[in-house]
């Protein structure tokens, strides 16, 4: 017999605080270092409860993510299902990871995320072919990731959520 | 995603999931009501007197050109009337507030916190204080986004205010928020200063609102057009406040319908009908000519 399934409204109530951070409106200076907060949440629930968080959740966290933001529908949800996936074949290796080599691999992660999002956007003529300046929110989200994982960490333990 | 950017029929889906999103935005719109509310709240008498006495002013000076303004726009109707040009439309408009902008860096857009059922419309022009801002790309329930003029894939018919020199004004790529001119000859009397106004040609924006102030102009000898360069008078990141131009196009309409109306068919006109009509061609007025043509071809047709 498994673990009872328990605390699905933290997880969701990570995600929704993630979705808020991810559409609180930048300065425009600082647009092109916002951190990708939705993926990393989702990231972080897929390694630590890879049983409950999956592709499909990715899925539909990504479908929810084009809708908030206006974007093309399944932009979002393909580019999350891809990560998902990732990080599900990687998540035991993923735990034992310190917290730099954890940094790095989410830089790849969201690095990923963000190309082939930017990548259909361009191909649909969304935005336009320009610098590789996004990536720099890979970077931030490396940045904060250490901190973020503590958090969810924290909660996760202290809800008890399985 | 293909299907989405091809065909319109996930427009409803999105339009649908998009009463899910609205409270969200809702929510991350907090902090900015919150700080307006603090800015409110917390001010003391003195400024709010100082302000008061130059809003007083300000609308002082406001309604003298406004009182100049009424005696120019019946002198213009006169003018136009006498040409028989359509009038120009004045629409009603619609307050809105810009509650998001797009997370994109790519692209320039902003939501605002009107939708379907304040009445917004796809293409519906906004404006703010200061000129033209965009128009209403993607209407969802109770919000809609707004393509800013500033989008690298967004182009504005306009004009020069000066001598009504036509170009387009599209978004600059890149980083800096601005206008270019694309496909000005070299030879088009465009200077530094000139104030662009919308053309309306596009039958998108309301014609002859105030767009961009032309900021740079360079002529290179090696490309066929010059490159001009122009700087939006709306205050795209600065205010808050919009308007939703609300257009009334009957003016348009009901007009050019009169004047292809003004000029008489010359039908053949059968002979029991020629009496009458000679006898009413006596009375002026086009109105009455007109529709005794009307008549003369009815009779026509009942004769065959």
């Amino acid at each position: 017999m498994g673990p009872r399934a328990n605390g699905l409204w933290i997880i969701i109530l990570s995600l929704l605080l993630a979705y808020l951070l991810a559409i609180v409106p930048f300065p425009d200076w600082a647009m092109h270092y916002r951190p990708q907060w939705v993926a990393m949440v989702l990231i972080y629930w897929i390694m630590a409860l890879p049983y409950r968080v999956g592709i499909g959740a990715a899925w539909f966290a990504g479908l929810f993510m084009d809708i908030l933001e206006g974007s093309l529908l399944g932009l979002n949800a393909l580019s999350f299902a891809l990560i998902a996936y990732i990080t599900l074949s990687l998540h035991q290796r993923l735990r034992m990871f310190s917290a730099l080599q954890q940094s790095g691999m989410i830089l790849a992660l969201v690095g990923l995320n963000m190309t082939l999002t930017y990548w259909i956007k361009v191909a649909t003529e969304q935005t336009d072919a320009g610098s590789l300046l996004f990536l720099l929110g890979a970077l931030s989200s490396a940045f904060v990731w250490p901190w973020l994982f503590v958090v969810l960490r924290q909660l996760r333990r202290g809800f008890d959520v399985r | 995603m293909f299907a989405d950017s091809r065909f319109d029929y996930l427009d409803r889906v999105r339009f649908t999931f998009a009463y899910l999103s609205t409270p969200v935005y809702w929510v991350a719109d907090i902090p900015a009501r919150a700080s307006s509310w603090i800015d409110d709240a917390f001010v003391s008498q003195r400024d709010l007197i100082e302000e008061n006495a130059q809003l007083r002013q300000q609308l002082l000076f406001a309604q003298r050109e406004l009182q100049l303004l009424a005696g120019l726009a019946s002198e213009n109707s006169r003018l136009r009337e006498l040409q028989e040009a359509s009038q120009a439309v004045q629409g009603r408009v619609i307050a809105a507030e810009i509650i998001n902008v797009s997370n994109d860096p790519g692209s320039r857009r902003v939501l605002i916190n009107r939708g379907a059922h304040n009445g917004v419309f796809e293409g519906q022009a906004i404006l703010d204080a200061h000129g033209l801002m965009g128009q209403a790309v993607e209407v969802l329930p109770f919000t809609s986004w707004v393509l800013l003029i500033t989008d690298s894939r967004h182009g504005i018919p306009v004009q020069v205010n000066r001598n009504g020199e036509r170009a387009i004004a599209r978004g600059s790529r890149g980083d800096a928020p601005g206008l270019e001119l694309e496909y000005v000859p070299d030879t088009a009397d465009i200077v530094v200063g000139d104030l662009l106004v919308s053309s309306g040609l596009g039958q998108r924006y309301p014609k002859d609102y105030p767009v961009a102030q032309v900021t740079s102009v360079y002529h290179d000898p090696g490309q066929p057009f010059a490159l001009i360069r122009a700087r939006p008078l709306a205050q795209m990141d600065r205010t808050r406040h919009v308007m939703l131009v609300v257009p009334d196009d009957e003016v348009i309409g009901g007009n050019s319908i009169e004047v292809i109306q003004d000029f008489p068919a010359p039908a053949p006109l059968p002979d029991r009908n020629t009496e009458a009509a000679a006898a009413e061609k006596v009375t002026p007025g086009p109105d009455l000519t007109q529709s005794n043509d009307d008549d003369s071809q009815v009779g026509a047709q009942g004769d065959l």
